[in-house]
């Protein structure tokens, strides 16, 4: 019986090496699928507005539903300011939503669920962030690791504390989506161990549940992607408006 | 009693079965995210893949979608527009006919109130005309009155004064002239007798 952990394994379909850099830059599973969700997001958007309706269709009504949540998102989170960067963040929901949710397909491989890309993305955020903060406020940006109101001889113990929170962030952003998305496809994974090992007379029992878990796991796959985008969307709101 | 052993055979199919699974597969080296093997190709092709997602939306999907949002936005509010420039229209159309009707309704009214005077006024007018002619009427007739009258008593006094002539000169034949019969009933009229 496969290891629950096989299916994070990550197989090389294309190797490719840059020999200069001993850098292994090989196409994956991984990066097979990261095409598969830009190829879906894109062509969903793309599908959904085709028809340019006035009144629009069901495929329509469903992408405009994602830009308008994802815009309500931004708007209410990051402020009017804030929609400056609604490409990004969009892109952002679309490719992490896609990435989980495309996850769920027996046989499909979830790149959500890898440390490195979830913290790629993350740092992502986090130097963007920074750098529109920096770019908005120069300098004056620093005084957000000030609290406001604070006793000043307490300072010195306040600053390092925020800047560290601050550089947190992309940590506990990262982590939380490759937990979440990794946990519960082990947990699938076993049941379905389960269910094989059971055979036809027990095996539905936890067939049952890896159908309910099925469900669940699509919740949390916009649950995740949602929580990504807002966190990012409250990190924005910080770089533009200091507090 | 029959429950518990099927639960006690479902448990220990099951165990085995949560063992195998719990230990590692024989060639994976604890979870594959923390093998750094691939880290390279991972973060490379999420660079690749995000930004060409980014380009592709920024370059086409987004704009379509913005436009199509738009073009609703504006149409709705066009159409909200034109609802209340019609309503507005509509309420001028109404004060209008309303001001036009009070307006007939006073001219009715005064058109009533002239015609009435008029009627009034030539009413009136005939009125003291036939009265004026009736008047004339009575006057001319009385004036008749009169002249006929005193033409009968001229012509009575002048039978009476040939009379008189006549029988004087049969009864007693003197002779008189007719100005001395007609002094005479003259004389016997203003006595108020009959007799002279």
């Amino acid at each position: 019986m496969a290891s629950p952990l096989e299916q994070f394994a990550i197989e090389p379909i294309v190797r490719i090496t840059v020999p200069d850099l001993g850098l292994d830059l090989s196409f994956t599973n991984s990066s097979l699928w990261m095409g598969i969700a830009v190829a879906c997001s894109y062509g969903l958007v793309m599908a959904g507005t085709r028809q340019r309706a006035l009144v629009p269709g069901r495929l329509q009504a469903l992408v405009e539903l994602a830009y308008e949540f994802v815009a309500g998102m931004v708007r209410e989170n990051a402020g009017r300011e804030g929609m400056r960067y609604f490409p990004w963040i969009f892109t952002l929901f679309m490719f992490v939503l896609f990435g989980n949710l495309l996850g769920i397909i027996p046989g499909a491989f979830t790149f959500t669920s890898h440390i490195i890309v979830t913290f790629t993305l993350a740092i992502g955020v986090f130097l963007g962030t920074t750098a529109v903060g920096f770019y908005i406020h120069g300098l004056r940006f620093l005084t957000f690791f000030v609290p406001s109101g604070a006793p000043k001889i307490m300072l010195p113990l306040l600053v390092p504390i925020e800047i560290l929170s601050y550089c947190f962030r992309p940590i506990s952003l990262s982590i939380r989506l490759f937990v979440n998305m990794m946990a519960g496809h082990t947990m699938l994974k076993i049941f379905v161990g389960f269910a094989v090992a059971l055979g036809i007379l027990f095996g539905w029992l936890p067939f049952s549940i890896i159908v309910a878990l099925n469900g669940f796991e699509i919740v949390v796959a916009f649950l995740q992607a949602y929580i990504f985008t807002i966190l990012t969307c409250l990190y924005l709101h910080d770089a533009i408006h200091l507090h | 009693m029959r429950r518990t052993h099927g639960y006690l055979a479902v448990l220990a199919v099951l165990l085995p079965v949560v063992a195998s699974a719990a230990e590692p597969g024989g060639e994976s080296r604890g979870l594959p995210q923390f093998d750094p093997t691939h880290f390279p190709s991972q973060i490379f092709w999420l660079v690749v893949f995000f930004a060409l997602l980014y380009w592709l939306f920024t370059r086409k999907a987004l704009p379509r979608l913005t436009e199509i949002l738009e073009e609703r936005q504006d149409r709705i509010a066009a159409d909200l527009d034109r609802a209340s420039q019609l309503r507005r229209e509509a309420e001028e159309a109404y004060a209008r006919y309303e001001r036009m009707l009070d307006e007939a309704r006073g001219r009715a009214h005064e058109a009533l109130v002239r015609a009435q005077e008029r009627i009034a006024r030539e009413t009136a007018e005939r009125t003291a005309e036939l009265e004026r002619v009736t008047q004339a009427r009575i006057r001319e007739a009385e004036a008749e009155i009169a002249r006929f009258r005193d033409r009968a008593l001229t012509e009575l006094g002048e039978v009476a004064a040939e009379i008189v002539q006549a029988a004087t000169s049969r009864l007693a034949g003197l002779e008189i002239t007719p100005e001395e019969a007609r002094a005479a009933v003259a004389r016997a009229v203003e006595g108020g007798g009959s007799r002279p």
